[in-house]
């Protein structure tokens, strides 16, 4: 019996955090986007992007630079973006290593698509950026070189 | 005494099918009685280290062909990781070699395909990325390995080809075709190598 009771205790904890959690979550808009566009960032990461920097964002030996745990990307934002729609020409260090594979840009991708992709590969491993939005997306692509 | 007899059937019909050669692919004729297979046409290209190279270097090698170019972003960066693995898987093995074509030799010369193979870690020892007239490459990829590729404007890169892996013997005949970009086929390539190096001349 005191068993039981102590099943029915824990499951009541479990349902009343459950809800807690859903209340919380979908009542902070933040927290909501960020889970979305991560989302849709890592379904655009596979389609657009993987098939050179790896499935886990790993790169390819000294020819396609990782995503995952790269100082380049921390130290280089507004290129990273730009780069996404423009490409990124030229030699480029990244934890260390000199890479120098032309990345064409995908100028299809929209503002929100890149934001999604953003979002999606600052959020890997060590990097935790947070939601990166659209409009801030918006505002450094219009001042690409 | 039944009992081991059927055993012993079963056990030989098992090693049968393992030692079950692998396919031999083209057309074939038959002149008296011998069989004459596809093989690989003469060919002369050029490698990532300016050296040339001919039906010759693979005498008596067993090699992986496959075509590429190393500006693509489509099929050939997945192809590359997965021949990266073949490369990986035989690197105890002296008489396998692997022969990757650039189908786009105006933009990949030497210097470009020695960047890239140096990148990749490849040793031109074992893997050789070749450049030479684009016609030859198109024709000898079509006509001797059954591969697609050619110029398309309307791809985005420009090409079309297939994403194939060509399993050579030592005679120049093809022995397996795979999809370069699928981890499970070039399991099974790196498994036909294994058994294809078994075989007895």
């Amino acid at each position: 019996m005191a068993i039981s009771n102590a099943c029915d205790l824990n499951r009541i904890k479990i349902i009343f955090a459950g809800a807690v959690l859903f209340f919380v979550g979908c009542h902070n808009p933040e927290q909501l986007a960020f889970k979305q566009y991560r989302v849709q960032g890592e379904r655009l990461y596979q389609q657009h992007c993987s098939n050179c920097h790896q499935p886990k964002g790993k790169g390819l030996a000294r020819v396609y630079p990782p995503i995952a745990g790269s100082d380049y990307l921390h130290s280089n934002f507004e290129k990273v973006i730009c780069g996404m729609k423009y490409g990124i020409q030229g030699e480029i260090v990244v934890n260390g290593v000199v890479f120098n594979q032309p990345m064409p840009g995908v100028l299809a991708l929209t503002d929100m698509e890149i934001a999604q992709i953003a979002t999606y590969i600052y959020n890997l491993e060590s990097t935790d950026r947070g939601l990166i939005s659209t409009h801030e997306v918006a505002a450094l692509l219009a001042k690409c070189p | 005494m039944r009992a081991v007899v059927f055993f012993l059937g079963l056990s030989l019909l098992a090693a049968c099918d393992r030692a079950k050669p692998l396919p031999i692919y083209g057309e074939r004729k038959v002149s008296g009685t011998d069989t004459v297979y596809h093989t690989i046409a003469p060919f002369s290209f050029v490698n990532q280290d300016s050296a040339r190279v001919t039906r010759d270097t693979f005498r008596d090698k067993i090699y992986v062909a496959d075509f590429f170019f190393t500006s693509c972003r489509t099929i050939c960066p997945i192809m590359k990781t997965q021949m990266l693995r073949v490369y990986e898987a035989t690197e105890s093995m002296p008489d396998v070699l692997i022969l990757s074509h650039t189908i786009d030799p105006m933009h990949d010369d030497v210097a470009k395909l020695h960047d890239f193979a140096d990148r990749l870690g490849a040793s031109s020892a074992r893997w050789h990325f070749v450049t030479g007239v684009k016609d030859s490459i198109y024709h000898i990829a079509q006509t001797s390995y059954f591969a697609t590729a050619m110029e398309d404007q309307t791809e985005p890169d420009g090409f079309i080809h297939s994403g194939a892996f060509l399993l050579v013997d030592k005679k120049g005949r093809i022995r397996g075709k795979y999809d370069g970009t699928v981890e499970q086929e070039v399991n099974r390539l790196i498994g036909d190598i294994k058994r294809l190096r078994l075989e007895s001349d």
